[in-house]
């Protein structure tokens, strides 16, 4: 075990240094010279002498290999750069952004075990039953509403109507729900459906029936070894979906004014800072690979027949 | 079973650590907005797209209005562009027009106590100029030769060439404003950072958490007319309806600038009757610049066309709600120079189609759109994307000038390709916004020499370009008014004549705050004048 996960970590080298690379040669294909996009940036008119200023400050007069070598010796000494527009490390930007998603992120992950686990368990044992019903009607609306409508909608009516929660900002545990909610519903209404299948596809199986025909407890039956099954693809799932939600909380974070990743990355796309986005898809790659492996040890402990490594685990 | 336990329990755990994590950033400070404050406090909370910035007064990378808060320059910018003394009280221009003399304020201090002088002018400028290259849009800057403080409260500035603007850009936000001495880092280069926001402006900022807010108070030692609010508390808000329903809510105030809400919030706000609604005065030139250089337009009776062929009654009636008002010049009147009586011209689709017909433009029969010499006669038309306003105002130019015979394609990209075309002069018809106060008319016009402005690029195609650029060097150095008057009048009456330029509107600044809420003015364009705002704490 120790030694799968040490191997897998070993391989994050290659994969973000790909990714870097990768990324690099992206952004340089956009036919957008940055040393512009900097001036437009800061509402500075462009004229040839400064952005000839800027270029070399940047150093983006150089040959493309150098950059990249450049930046890439600074990164391995976690040296990030800085940012052009705001003058800041990267490091220092992604540091001050990164706990204000993850905290969304994980405030989501509550909604989602608050809302998916019961909803899907319970529209399986009563499968057809009014509780069916209604969890259907709430995974289509939520799955197909939009994030950026959904994230209106709740302020509507929670924060202007009935007036419970604060429109937006960050401060206290108010703040995070509607955030944290609007993220999590889409999630949400697919794990919901997710888990009813597996469930009501493992109530199929011979060892349920003979679970039953053993006398064990429907409580035992379906607790036990339905569910503990149907849970495999979700937690594999999650792997996936954490870093995405991590990734993706754009929208969210847009609307409620949240200070995070999200909107640091949008602007700095907008405004071709190089140095922001490697250092944020760096680190994205390394969120990616770790929530992955964290659901592959998730998964070989649910379920002990998967082998992860040469070890078998949670025996 | 012992294992789903497990692993319920880790849920479970990861839910409760997520829910703590809440209540750790609970962050009472600064946070809420005026309703929550000590009765003896007067505080106005703002809304901000960006988050304010460094606030190196030297930089770009801050928020226009958060600097102006802070800092001050020599002059300020007044009414219709009249001159006013700020940290200068009086000041002469030698005969030559190349050496102007400042009689500095006396008693003013920074808001960290120290006296402001000569020498920290000195200071200031003295940084700028040895980043030259970086401010070279600013004509200021070229034009700089050195610096003298001769006495505490005297300072002079020696120019390369004679500058007639040089007041007023002495009146800009950036890059000239004042830093006070222990707001500089020790190698006294500001163009990296500095270390502390010190100013004489009649504001200071307090608190700054980066992405979320930033607090400013009342600075005690400000020379001028106190702030009657003690307290302005800036809000991140990315999203114009966020910013709506946050005001809605009482968590803001007040939402002031141009572009902030879209047009449409701004009128429901308006006649919810709950909020007090005011417009600006023209601000900027909402305009499209046309291709002198390329394509149909290079034909002058296709320009001319294009300047009846479009109701900007209708666009800004119907697409701005009267919000701004119809634009006949690249230049509202009340700007210095820009009275000069040029033709307005109306929507007139007939004279369009007359001049089109004249000029050889044929509409051939079961054809939409005319023909010259077997071309079609067709133009981009290039805006950005996600900006609501210009996509339908360009959607209604496309189906004016469907009406004579004009095919307009549309070409909506994003922010930074847009802006590409803008400076490589690979467009059609183009989205473009003059500068506003205290920039307009002379840095706009400066510009137009500049290759990368969509301006130079638009007026490339025409025969007197020439003369054009070198009348715009000789206005700018020139000392007598009667003379530069009349290059103005031929600049800009050219340019006008030529029809490079179709102006829409006159663009506004707006400001939606609550009743609670009472003297809210505009400056110019960039400018959150707050020293006059009092709120009424319910």
């Amino acid at each position: 075990m120790r030694a799968y996960i040490i191997k897998r970590l070993i391989s994050l080298v290659p994969v973000v240094f790909g990714i870097t690379i990768l990324t690099f040669i992206l952004i340089h294909m956009v036919p957008v010279d940055p040393a512009h996009a900097y001036m437009t940036a800061t509402n500075t008119p462009p004229t040839e002498r400064a952005v000839a200023a800027v270029r070399a400050e940047f150093g983006l007069d150089r040959p493309l290999p150098e950059q990249y070598f450049t930046w890439l010796g600074k990164a391995l000494r976690l040296d990030l750069g800085k940012s052009y527009v705001s003058q800041e490390p990267v490091l220092e930007e992604l540091k001050h952004s990164f706990p204000s998603t993850l905290l969304l992120t994980l405030a989501a992950v509550g909604w989602l075990i608050l809302l998916a686990l019961p909803l899907g368990f319970l529209s399986a044992v009563f499968k057809d039953s009014i509780v069916d019903h209604l969890s259907r009607a709430f995974t289509f609306v939520a799955a197909s509403a939009p994030p950026f409508w959904l994230g209106f909608l709740l302020i509507e009516l929670f924060a202007l109507k009935l007036g419970l929660l604060p429109v937006m900002g960050k401060g206290s545990w108010q703040h995070l729900i509607l955030p944290s909610l609007t993220l999590a519903l889409n999630y949400a209404a697919s794990y919901t459906r997710l888990l009813r299948s597996g469930i009501l596809e493992n109530l199929k199986q011979p060892f349920i029936l003979y679970a039953r025909a053993r006398g064990l407890k429907q409580k035992l039956v379906i607790g036990k070894h339905a569910l503990k099954n149907a849970l495999l693809p979700v937690v594999n799932a999650f792997g996936m979906s954490f870093g995405y939600m991590l990734a993706g909380s754009v929208i969210v974070e847009n609307i409620f004014a949240w200070p995070g990743l999200g909107r640091l990355i949008t602007e700095s796309i907008f405004n071709r800072d190089y140095p922001m986005i490697q250092g944020y898809v760096a680190l994205m790659a390394v969120v990616f690979v770790l929530s992955n492996l964290l659901a592959d040890i998730a998964s070989a402990i649910i379920d002990p027949r998967i082998r992860i490594g040469d070890d078998r685990v949670g025996v | 079973m012992r294992k789903i336990r497990f692993l319920l329990s880790g849920l479970l755990v990861f839910a409760m650590l997520s829910g703590l994590l809440a209540a750790c950033g609970k962050q009472p400070a600064g946070d809420g907005g005026a309703q929550n404050a000590p009765a003896s406090e007067k505080v106005l909370t703002i809304s901000s797209t960006n988050d304010i910035g460094t606030l190196n007064p030297h930089q770009y990378n801050s928020e226009m209005f958060a600097q102006d808060f802070v800092y001050e320059n020599l002059l300020k910018y007044g009414k219709d562009g009249k001159i006013e003394p700020c940290l200068a009280e009086t000041w002469e221009i030698s005969p030559d027009g190349k050496v102007y003399t400042f009689h500095l304020r006396k008693g003013v201090k920074f808001s960290d106590g120290s006296d402001f002088n000569a020498e920290i002018v000195k200071k200031n400028y003295d940084a700028v100029l040895k980043a030259r290259d970086q401010h070279s849009w600013l004509e200021l800057v070229n034009q700089m030769d050195r610096t003298e403080a001769v006495d505490g409260s005297t300072f002079k500035i020696y120019f390369k060439n004679p500058y007639y603007p040089a007041l007023q850009e002495l009146t800009l936000i950036r890059p000239m404003r004042i830093l006070g001495a222990a707001g500089f880092l020790e190698d006294g280069d500001t163009s990296k950072d500095i270390k502390a926001p010190i100013g004489t402006g009649p504001w200071v900022l307090s608190e700054h958490k980066k992405g979320e807010y930033a607090t400013f108070i009342r600075n005690d030692n400000y020379w001028g007319e106190k702030p009657r609010l003690s307290k302005v508390i800036v809000k991140v808000i990315p999203d114009g309806e966020t910013a709506a329903a946050a005001l809605e809510k009482g968590e803001i105030d007040m939402i002031y600038g141009s572009g902030v809400i879209s047009i449409d919030t701004f009128r429901e706000l308006s006649k919810s009757g709950r909020f007090t609604t005011l417009t600006s005065d023209p601000m900027t030139t909402r305009v499209i610049g046309i291709n002198s250089n390329r394509g149909a337009a290079k034909d002058l009776s296709v320009r001319m066309a294009l300047q009846y062929a479009v109701d900007k009654d209708s666009i800004v009636e119907n697409i701005l709600y009267g919000t701004e008002k119809r634009a006949d010049t690249l230049f509202a009147e009340n700007f210095p120079y820009c009275k000069l009586g040029l033709e307005a011209r109306g929507y007139d689709a007939e004279k369009a189609g007359k001049l089109l017909e004249d000029a050889g433009w044929k509409l051939q029969p079961g054809k939409d759109y005319r023909e010259k010499d077997g071309k079609a006669l067709e133009l981009d038309l290039c805006f950005i994307a996600a900006d609501s306003v210009d996509r339908s105002i360009a959607e209604a130019i496309q189906a004016d000038c469907k009406k004579v015979g004009i095919k307009v394609n549309l070409v909506g990209e994003e922010e930074d390709s847009f802006y590409q075309r803008q400076k490589n002069g690979d467009f059609g018809m183009i989205f473009g916004e003059s500068w506003g106060a205290p920039y307009d008319p002379h840095s706009l016009v400066s510009s137009f020499r500049e290759p990368s402005h969509f301006d130079y690029q638009a007026q490339l195609g025409l025969p007197m370009k020439k003369a054009i650029d070198e009348t715009i060097g000789k206005v700018l150095i020139s000392t007598d008014e009667s003379s530069r008057q009349k290059m103005y009048d031929y600049i800009l009456r050219t340019l006008h004549e030529q029809g490079v330029y179709l102006p829409i509107s006159y663009r506004t600044n707006m400001a939606v705050f609550r009743k609670n809420v009472t003297g809210v003015t505009f400056a110019t364009t960039n400018e959150i004048p707050l020293v006059n705002v009092d709120i009424n704490q319910q």
